[in-house]
């Protein structure tokens, strides 16, 4: 039955974070890699790795990191709050757009799919504390692997033209974002995201389509924030509201979750906090291995193509290399690059096997700007266990 | 003209018909290690979220443990007792913690 092999999958998670406490104090090493995707699929998704149900935690496995585009249904699930409604009345439904603006306005789906220019943008959404399991002692939060992680192609309308069309006064600063999930508790603070008008450019739109279908209700049907570049957690879906301040207006979720220590490091040590902090923002470099995954034999001289993604906070991906000796020598990896700068940049490794045994595979992405991985050892600690970006490893056996 | 219109409509229309009536999250039911306090955790804890939201905290400190249960009262507003703040404590690093206090 469903339950009981979920049962066992949950159990081999629990003791995947269990044995890694085992480790030396301190270090970072590889997120966890061997949980399994649950039988038990949520709505409009495949069985994933699966957290909780309530709110939803959903993770990719690593399978969907060989592939430039994740596919709606394996792409990761992330809420906040419980309660998400379950039915959304598109003939009704608004997005409100008011405070310092000439003009409150109420656009229906309709009005937003007619009376705007639509406009598409391939970005990469990486939840802060994706791949958390990589920080000894473990940081607060849920201990994902590598796969709170995907890239879709969004369609929508630019934000600025919404602003424009209502209109925006002169001491407009601060621009709130809402959506329809609800806390059990009416004095639970919503989820609500603040950026500065500033912040947003035109890339920053307000989506209704993912891949070429509606967004899955998981995703934030029908509307959701979309800025290319940042973190999810600025992603808001069923994004609802918007409203327009010139005051920062104080909020859990902006002023104590999704921070880490402005300092160079980012870094910190579990008896000192450092302070003060800064929010997570931009994403750094990273790359991932899609295939092959740990613990997979491959053949003697037969020929293995390694394959994964790559991607930063839009500055682009300038090369992807390759080790496979623990990072003695690198070799660079053929680039894919057709979806624009803040899309997956995919990678391929054509390599063949000459000796029996372990090999591992490592990964390592520079971008434009020069900045590039750091080996997981050489990655400081912070609380919150946000920015992971370690050189990817996987090992296999060559039988 | 008239044809243009009509399959500008029908593309409008053709969005929105993926779900068939309203989503269903599927209940889990998680392995929970039975003990002191427990009740105490379904009635202050299993209200706003998931056992698995919980547990897949990894096993942490009981200063930590009691970090998370004071921030489900101060910024989550969980009308949750100081008594029961301690039960939901203990059980918590008595099952799910690391053996460190701190």
């Amino acid at each position: 039955m469903k339950r009981r092999e979920f049962l066992k999958t949950s159990i081999a998670a629990s003791a995947a974070i269990l044995s890694t406490t085992a480790l030396s104090a301190g270090e970072t090493h590889q997120p966890v890699d061997n949980r399994k995707v649950s039988n038990m699929a949520f709505p409009e998704k495949r069985p994933l790795i699966t957290y909780s149900d309530r709110p939803p935690l959903l993770e990719s496995p690593r399978s969907t990191f060989a592939r430039g585009i994740t596919e709606n249904d394996e792409f990761f699930v992330r809420w906040h709050l419980p309660d998400i409604p379950t039915h959304i009345d598109t003939d009704s439904y608004t997005i409100k757009i008011d405070g310092l603006v000439e003009q409150d306005l109420e656009i229906s789906l309709k009005e937003l799919k007619n009376d705007f220019e639509q406009v598409e943008v391939t970005a990469v959404l990486q939840c802060g504390g994706n791949s958390r399991s990589a920080f000894t002692p473990i940081a607060g939060g849920i201990q994902w692997g590598s796969g709170a992680m995907g890239c879709a192609k969004w369609k929508g309308v630019r934000l600025s033209d919404l602003l424009n069309r209502a209109g925006l006064k002169k001491d407009a600063q601060w621009i709130g974002f809402n959506g329809k999930d609800n806390a059990a508790y009416y004095e639970t603070p919503n989820f609500v995201r603040e950026l500065e008008l500033e912040e947003l450019n035109d890339h920053v739109i307000i989506a209704y389509e993912m891949n070429g279908e509606d967004l899955p209700y998981l995703n934030g049907f029908p509307l959701r924030l979309v800025i290319p570049g940042y973190y999810s957690d600025s992603w808001v879906k069923m994004l609802s509201n918007i409203t327009v301040t010139n005051k920062y207006k104080s909020l859990f979720f902006m002023d104590i979750a999704y921070r880490v220590p402005d300092n160079k490091c980012e870094c910190e040590t579990p008896q000192h906090h450092f302070k003060p902090t800064k929010p997570i923002t931009n994403m750094n470099v990273k790359s991932v291995i899609g295939y092959p995954e740990n613990g997979m034999k491959v053949y003697h001289n037969s020929h293995v193509v390694v394959r994964g993604v790559a991607f930063d906070d839009g500055h682009g991906i300038r090369e992807v290399l390759v080790s496979v000796d623990g990072g003695k020598t690198w070799d660079e990896a053929e680039l894919k690059q057709e979806n624009g700068r803040y899309a997956y940049t995919e990678f391929r490794y054509a390599y063949k096997p000459t000796d029996y045994g372990k090999v591992t595979f490592m990964t390592k992405a520079i971008n434009r700007l020069g900045d590039e991985q750091p080996f997981a050892k050489d990655i400081g600690w912070n609380h919150g266990g946000y920015k992971y970006n370690g050189i990817d490893e996987v090992t296999v056996e060559v039988v | 003209m008239k044809k243009l219109l009509l399959i500008a409509i029908l593309f409008v229309g053709s969005l929105f018909a993926q779900v068939k009536g309203d989503v269903e999250v599927p209940y889990i039911s998680y392995q929970i290690k039975m003990g002191k306090g427990f009740d105490a955790v379904q009635a202050n804890c299993l209200m706003c979220h998931s056992f698995g939201y919980i547990i897949n905290q990894g096993p942490q400190s009981r200063d930590f443990w009691a970090k998370k249960t004071e921030k489900m009262v101060t910024h989550f507003k969980a009308p949750i007792t100081k008594e029961d703040a301690e039960i939901v404590t203990d059980y918590l690093f008595k099952y799910y913690g690391n053996g460190k206090i701190k």
